[in-house]
């Protein structure tokens, strides 16, 4: 440490009067620098708040497991619906559609056994993890990083206060078919519904990067191009969604006739356990979407797809607000 | 960027040089996501940065709430890709000054928000009585009073310069801190001490002791 200079050491001696005494010695460091790091970390924003308003309903192990319906869901979804004639053939599956499926506390529970039981459909492999790029100074610059050729916003609320864009990620499922069967099986399905040349399929996910706006009260807007999944094309999808259904609770003779009403090559489906949230199909920005609202009324959210364009609203002042805020998207 | 430095009680006797990384190198790996150089960072500043707010807001409290705000901004600033940020790259930084300019401005920020805080410290001094020691203690806090009081008077960057080399920061350090020309500070901090002195006096009506005026 370099010594004041002795030309001024009277009023270096004053000020040594203001110096920290033992009394005003600070936390340790090591305190004080997980404290900085707590208060660094990013802070949750409504649309995290949401989703984990979902799984709080569920229990740890219970949430596993919904991320494991999830992950089934999207294997079963990524086939398309005419059977290539080359095996090796691939097809691409883009979200256009929403369709829900309540699930219940019950089949949670068979859910939760299978998880117990060590069933998994595949192995996942990330490759990249979304991660926030950072934040924006104006919507022109944060489409520009996301890749998108404009971002939309929410005109009834002005300027956002916060623009904040994610990168994208990628990933690859490698189904394991013994451990796909066995939970179909479990599920009460033929397992013989997934064929041999099932095994060892990869399926590979892309999450483009994204787009949020946050304004006061919590309202987020989030958007993004539509996800894709490139797949090997050799499987009736219709079956695998019947026995997705059949998986999620669906009795077997709902679960074909919704089987068959419901385009799975574009169709993504959301599992929503009915303890944490409820749901209805709405009309929004023109289009049909999903509206749903967390049971304990902490935050709702509207999302839909347009234009090749996921777009997910959130707050905290119930469905019809955030459908009224939709009709000033520009 | 490295400096060799020979330290016998770092060696243990050994005849052994230690490598100290620079702040900017540490700010660099810090940038690139290397938590434990920001820890380094951390742990090399954080006692001054404290002592200079503390002398600051004269409260522990405060001074350690400001103190986790300038590393919070310090981790935010350097620890996450800005893609969209003017600011120049980590390691054009000089990460003490743009430290304890941040320090100093978020405790004159905190001062501002509580006005005339220092005045009303120079007359709320706790009642001695029946307490051991309460004489020397109430002598030091009247001088820590009339200290703050004459300091309140003075330009913003008067009192960031003493403070700042009272703490035990360098002349390129001070000017980083302060903004100015590393050769102007021995000028600058000679106005400031005159500056301090004047004030000290009108308000307390002595003199410092004074060593070399």
């Amino acid at each position: 440490m370099n010594q004041p200079n002795e030309e001024f050491q009277d009023v270096y001696d004053q000020l040594s009067a203001l110096a920290p005494g033992s009394e005003d010695a600070p936390r340790s460091a090591a305190q004080m620098l997980a404290s900085v790091k707590r208060a660094a970390a990013p802070r949750p924003n409504p649309i995290q708040n949401l989703i984990r308003s979902f799984n709080m309903t569920l229990s740890r192990r219970a949430t596993a497991v919904s991320l494991l319906v999830v992950l089934l869901a999207v294997v079963l979804l990524s086939f398309p619906a005419v059977r290539a004639a080359a095996s090796d053939f691939l097809g691409l599956f883009r979200v256009q559609k929403f369709a829900t499926i309540s699930v219940s506390p019950e089949q949670i529970a068979v859910l939760e056994r299978m998880a117990e039981e060590g069933l998994t459909p595949g192995e996942f492999e990330i490759h990249a993890e979304p991660v926030e790029i950072g934040p924006a100074p104006n919507l022109s610059l944060a489409a520009d990083a996301a890749g998108m050729p404009a971002v939309r916003t929410i005109g009834a609320l002005g300027e956002p206060q916060e623009i904040r864009v994610m990168d994208g990620g990628s990933g690859t499922l490698t189904i394991n078919l013994e451990g796909a069967r066995a939970i179909v099986e479990a599920a009460g399905v033929d397992p013989l519904l997934l064929p041999d040349s099932l095994e060892g399929a990869e399926v590979n996910v892309t999450v483009y990067p994204s787009v949020q706006q946050m304004w006061a009260d919590e309202v987020v807007m989030a958007q993004m191009p539509s996800p894709l999944v490139e797949y090997p094309g050799n499987v009736d999808t219709t079956v695998l969604g019947e026995a997705l259904l059949r998986v999620l609770g669906t009795p077997a003779d709902e679960a074909r006739s919704i089987a068959q009403s419901i385009d799975w090559t574009s169709t993504l489906l959301l599992p929503i356990p009915q303890e944490a949230a409820t749901y209805r199909e709405v009309i929004v920005d023109g289009v049909s979407g999903v509206a749903f609202d967390s049971i304990d009324s902490s935050a709702s959210g509207l999302l839909w797809q347009k234009d090749g364009i996921v777009y997910m609203l959130v707050g905290q002042d119930g469905i019809e607000t955030l459908l009224g805020l939709a009709q000033s998207l520009r | 960027m490295f400096s060799r430095v020979r330290n016998a009680k770092l060696s243990h006797g050994n005849d052994e040089s230690v490598t100290i990384l620079t702040d900017s190198l540490l700010l660099q790996r810090a940038a690139a996501g290397d938590e434990t150089a920001f820890d380094t960072l951390f742990y090399r500043h954080y006692d001054r940065v404290y002592g200079l707010l503390y002398r600051l807001v004269g409260s522990r409290a405060e001074a350690e709430d400001l103190t986790q705000e300038v590393f919070v901004k310090l981790y935010k600033q350097f620890m996450r890709k800005r893609p969209f940020s003017s600011n120049p790259p980590p390691h054009k930084h000089n990460i003490s000054g743009w430290l304890y300019r941040v320090a100093t401005n978020l405790g004159y920020n905190a001062i501002r928000g509580r006005t005339r805080r220092w005045q009303r410290d120079t007359v709320l001094v706790p009642d001695p009585q029946g307490t051991p020691g309460a004489e020397h203690e109430v002598e030091g806090r009247e001088r820590a009073a009339a200290v703050r009081a004459a300091l309140s008077q003075m330009p913003q960057r008067d009192v960031q310069l003493l403070l700042l080399r009272q703490t035990g920061l360098s002349y390129a350090e001070c000017a980083a801190a302060c903004e100015v020309a590393p050769g102007s500070v021995g000028t600058l901090l000679r106005r400031a001490a005159e500056n301090f002195r004047e004030a000290y006096q009108t308000i307390s009506g002595e003199q410092p002791p004074a060593a070399d005026r």
